[in-house]
């Protein structure tokens, strides 16, 4: 039975065969890493601080994520290992309600923080944290991939031993509210590259040893 | 006869072959996939994968469809409703009768 119930979890698996799950993420969390940089380090009235700004940069980053995870699965994957359409409950209800129940917490927990005037930067190796237990997903695709996580975790301590002028100076030593102070902002955007830099590497490793393991299937699929 | 013996007894055979439990367990995990993906993921062969999807084709658990990617041929696989309700059937009678 307990085999059923792994197969069962095979699937979903699949998505990240090639390492496009891990390489998105990344870019996602570099993206993030560079728009928070691009913002600190230029005026207030630049065109990285305007809310069109903002959502311009996140249209043209989630294009690429997208359209770019589909040039690869359609040019490489579906090719060699075969094409899988998953459920539209898979696909879009399960990713926007964690996304939303994410965000929520994140947003009410900020937000007490702030009215309680909280030692922010603790929630920097929090963070952290949280990323690094969703990466352990990945690791039940091969073993190797512990040796990311201990390395995201490794880095959950280099950063929050840190010292304050090195976050600072990421974040433009620019204190946004009295409680979002420069160093924690800084902090936050350097674990946002590290993991950022780690899921690339962890996915390009992935997608390297994806394509050293298998070749195009025979024109005739069947 | 015993009853959780006679359960084993009445799991259906359609399902419970070894190659087609696991091309059904993959499938209903998925809305569908191709060919290619079931022989990748199920390691069996060719021809045997072929005669086990006409079988799961023939019980009515299997909707074969067959389209192109490209220029190049493809078998897209989908398990039906019945196919659904008959692997949630044997799932939870597997559970039980264990």
């Amino acid at each position: 039975m307990e085999q059923v119930e792994n197969v069962l979890e095979r699937p979903k698996l699949y998505y990240n065969i090639d390492g496009v799950g891990e390489l998105g993420i990344g870019f996602m969390l570099l993206a993030y890493a560079l728009l928070g940089w691009l913002q600190l380090h230029s005026s207030p009235n630049s065109a990285w601080n305007q809310m069109y700004g903002f959502f311009l940069y996140c249209g043209v980053m989630v294009a690429i994520i997208h359209f770019g995870s589909k040039a690869i699965k359609n040019r490489i994957t579906y090719w060699r290992t075969g094409f899988v359409d998953y459920r539209p409950r898979d696909k879009y209800w399960i990713p926007l309600g964690l996304g939303l129940a994410v965000s929520t917490v994140f947003s009410v927990g900020l937000y007490v923080a702030m009215l309680r005037h909280s030692e922010m930067s603790l929630l920097v190796p929090l963070a952290g944290v949280a990323i690094a237990a969703c990466y352990v997903r990945f690791t039940k695709q091969a073993r190797w991939k512990w040796s990311t996580f201990g390395a995201m975790a490794l880095s959950v301590l280099v950063i929050a031993a840190l010292p304050t002028e090195v976050a600072e100076a990421f974040a433009n030593h620019r204190d946004l509210t009295p409680v979002l102070t420069a160093k924690v902002v800084g902090a936050y955007g350097l674990m946002f590259a590290v993991y950022g830099a780690l899921f690339m590497i962890s996915g390009g490793i992935s997608f390297w040893l994806y394509l050293r393991h298998t070749q195009p299937a025979a024109q005739e699929v069947e | 006869m015993n009853p959780q013996i006679r359960m084993i007894a009445d799991l259906d055979r359609a399902i419970h072959e070894p190659g087609r439990l696991m091309i059904v367990t993959l499938l209903s995990a998925v809305d569908r996939a191709d060919f290619l993906y079931l022989l990748h993921e199920t390691g069996i062969n060719k021809g045997t994968l072929s005669s086990h999807i006409s079988r799961l084709e023939e019980a009515g658990y299997v909707e074969v469809e067959k389209t192109y990617r490209g220029k190049v041929p493809q078998t897209l696989l989908r398990l039906t409703a019945d196919g659904r309700k008959a692997f949630e059937k044997y799932r939870r009678k597997l559970k039980e009768s264990l």
